[in-house]
């Protein structure tokens, strides 16, 4: 049985061949807008597992030509496979989904003392607030997740482009200029048909009017970036060595000086501006493209993840029959099911397609958001776990509720990951407390330093400020606890021990106080603070410079 | 063109692109703020290394920006973004009715002449 399957499966069956074909090029398919024909997501689970298993009977399914595009062919008759599409999908997405929970850090600042000054001069009073701005990051962050699994995306894209461009137009307090890029390329989004029908080959062309868009967008931005160096001051590589840093720059001064790498920049960038979007150019486009970028990445420049995100787009530029033949290669090698990574394949799409992919995600995600410390992070995913209990509830889509188990799943595992893996929730207490308190809130900087401690206990400059915030306020005990944790958490720091030595002296505990103002210049002999408060008191400490004593790492 | 112009999507693209290609000719032909280079695509141009240095004052005594506004805008003052501190000056005469609020930017640049901007009471005259 398993041998006559396997020459089945090796053998391009003509008639198999119609059900996977009909996604893209049934008689019905032919009459609608091509993108539209080709991108229909599939209806019924059943459907999907009824086209898997006739692949897998009949072995991959045959790629059909693309009916004549409407005029103009540049934008109407643009094809790139479906596996490129669902690669950038994946990758770029995910990527987003990462950047916008790193930007949550940020949140404390935006409406900070109720100052704002938007992008666009109507949205001064609606930019987002601090609350805002967090839920917006991670509601962000979860719809790009669901974007990459590929959940809804017809729905999902231009609702996070809307916040998107809420957060980026509402303040001009993070407007890099690839918070800009990245809002357009979302817009332009919205149009591509990021979700493969069933039973379509990856390897099957589709229609995609704004890949094109996106690719020219890019062009555009080459062109302008070009344009603003055309100046002496870039052309005899004075700014650019103001702004060069890192090993990039060792490179440069030992091989071909600044004045040349400024001009050749230039050269680079126009050249860019068109060939991005040139199909029969993207032999010279992707390699320049790519080293420009990875350059630009190791030049320590202070452009946050744009370098990374261009990366990303160029993913775009890459050749459409790499992605062809690898797909056709991958289908081919998945297709026989009687081959170990046939079943494993199998197995993958069964369990993918499945209830209990939809109930184990769910719940996978739910216990990872618990887990996590962002602010707000739990009302979140309540709402979002309630929002998608509806639509599944809705629909009854069987493959529906399975792919938001899988985008729940990632969505929160990024989450917990970049929780885990960076310090974006503390800094966003530490901000949110050290903004509170400099702009005379001490309540509010009293909550989230607390919240600091509870989230981080092994932070030092958590106890420390809560410390010096509970010692104003007179709650002595707990704040000279705080300062203790503080002591032993930063053995290296003066901070702590300068702040109980004054405590101790304002209470007219002189001994004391001497005591740990010593042991504060033991602990940091630079700090000129503590010093000045050893001579003050008149004891004896460590000697230093004088140079240290940072008290600003809440900034 | 016709054939673009007859779809909606056609003009949608056609509306895209002009105004992506139009909206960064704004920051050369009419822009009163040098400094302010959103939407053209100055990536890592010669301005990015303009040191701005703004002080404000309310009736002649100097305004600590630091403990006023987050330290965030100030560095985008020191950028020298007109819009910031004109909403800064804005908002000071706001809370401090009937005084003067002056202010100035200075800026050094790589590529022009250094260049003093306001230096008046904005409460009277809003703009730098």
């Amino acid at each position: 049985m398993a041998k006559k399957r396997s020459k089945k499966g090796q053998r391009p069956a003509v008639k198999a061949d119609a059900p996977q074909a009909a996604s893209a090029n049934t008689p019905t398919a032919e009459k609608a807008p091509p993108e539209k024909a080709a991108s229909r997501p599939e209806k019924t689970s059943k459907s999907s597992s009824k086209s898997s298993k006739t692949e897998a009977k009949n072995g991959p399914a045959k790629l059909v030509t693309l009916p004549p595009a409407p005029s103009p062919a540049f934008f109407f008759g643009y094809d790139v496979p479906w596996a490129k599409l669902l690669v950038f999908r994946f990758i770029v997405f995910g990527m987003l989904g990462v950047d916008a929970l790193l930007q949550i850090s940020h949140a404390p600042r935006y409406f900070a003392g109720g100052f704002n000054v938007a992008n666009l001069p109507w949205m001064d009073s609606l930019g987002p607030g601090r609350v805002g701005f967090a839920i917006g990051e991670l509601v962000a962050s979860l719809l790009f997740a669901f974007i990459a699994c590929g959940v809804a995306t017809r729905v999902l894209l231009p609702l996070v482009t809307a916040i998107y461009g809420w957060l980026y137009f509402g303040s001009q307090l993070d407007s890099y200029q690839h918070h800009y890029l990245v809002w357009l390329v979302l817009l332009l989004s919205c149009f591509v048909p990021w979700e493969k029908p069933a039973g379509t080959p990856a390897a099957q062309p589709v229609r995609a009017w704004a890949v094109r868009l996106i690719l020219i967008q890019l062009g555009i931005l080459y062109f302008y970036a070009a344009i603003s160096k055309c100046n002496p001051a870039w052309m005899d590589g004075r700014a650019l060595e103001l702004q060069l840093q890192g090993p990039v720059r060792s490179l440069i001064d030992a091989t071909i000086h600044m004045k040349a790498a400024a001009k050749m920049t230039v050269l680079l960038e126009f050249s860019l501006a068109f060939a991005v979007w040139t199909r029969r150019a993207w032999f010279y486009a992707l390699p320049a493209g790519v080293l420009f970028h990875v350059g630009i990445i190791a030049s320590g420049l202070e452009i946050g993840l744009f370098a990374w995100l261009m990366l990303g787009f160029y993913l775009l530029v890459v050749p459409n029959e790499v992605y062809a033949a690898t797909a056709a290669a991958l289908s081919r090698a998945t297709a026989d099911r009687d081959t170990l990574l046939g079943a494993l394949a199998a197995a993958i799409r069964g369990i993918g397609t499945s209830w209990w992919m939809a109930l184990g995600g769910v719940a996978g995600g739910m216990a990872l958001a618990v887990l996590t410390h962002f602010d707000m992070a739990l009302p979140v995913a309540c709402v979002a776990l309630a929002m998608c209990i509806g639509a599944v509830a809705a629909t009854r889509e069987q493959t529906l509720a399975a792919r938001v188990g899988i985008g729940f799943l990632v969505g929160f595992a990024i989450w917990f990951g970049v929780d885990r893996k960076t310090d974006t929730a503390v800094d966003y207490y530490r901000f949110w407390g050290g903004n509170a308190r400099r702009l005379g809130d001490p309540d509010t900087s009293e909550r989230a330093y607390r919240r600091l401690t509870q989230i981080a206990p092994d932070n030092g400059n958590g106890h420390f400020q809560l410390g010096k915030m509970l010692m104003q306020r007179g709650q002595d005990a707990e704040a000279l606890d705080e300062l203790h944790a503080a002591q032993r958490l930063e053995p290296g720091k003066a901070r702590a021990f300068t702040a109980e030595a004054e405590y101790l002296s304002k209470k007219g505990n002189r001994a004391d106080a001497i005591k740990k103002a010593e042991e504060a210049t033991y602990a940091e002999p630079d700090d000129a603070s503590a010093q000045a408060l050893v001579r003050r008191l008149g004891g004896t400490g460590a000697q230093g410079n004088g140079g240290g004593g940072d008290d600003k790492d809440d900034q | 063109m016709t054939a673009l112009l007859s779809t909606r999507r056609g003009r949608f693209i056609v509306a895209f692109l002009a105004i992506q290609l139009l909206l960064p000719l704004r920051y050369y032909i009419a822009h009163r703020d040098p400094h302010d280079e959103r939407f053209a695509w100055r990536m890592f141009s010669p301005m990015r290394t303009a040191q701005c240095q703004p002080t404000i004052t309310l009736d002649d005594a100097p305004v600590n920006l630091g403990s006023t506004f987050h330290e965030a805008w100030v560095e985008i003052a020191k950028r020298g973004r007109f819009a910031v501190l004109e909403k800064m000056g804005a908002q000071l005469c706001e809370k401090n009715p009937g005084k003067k609020v002056v202010v100035t930017l200075s800026c050094s640049y790589l590529d022009r002449p250094n260049a003093t901007y306001g230096g008046h009471d904005v409460c009277q005259a809003p703009e730098l």
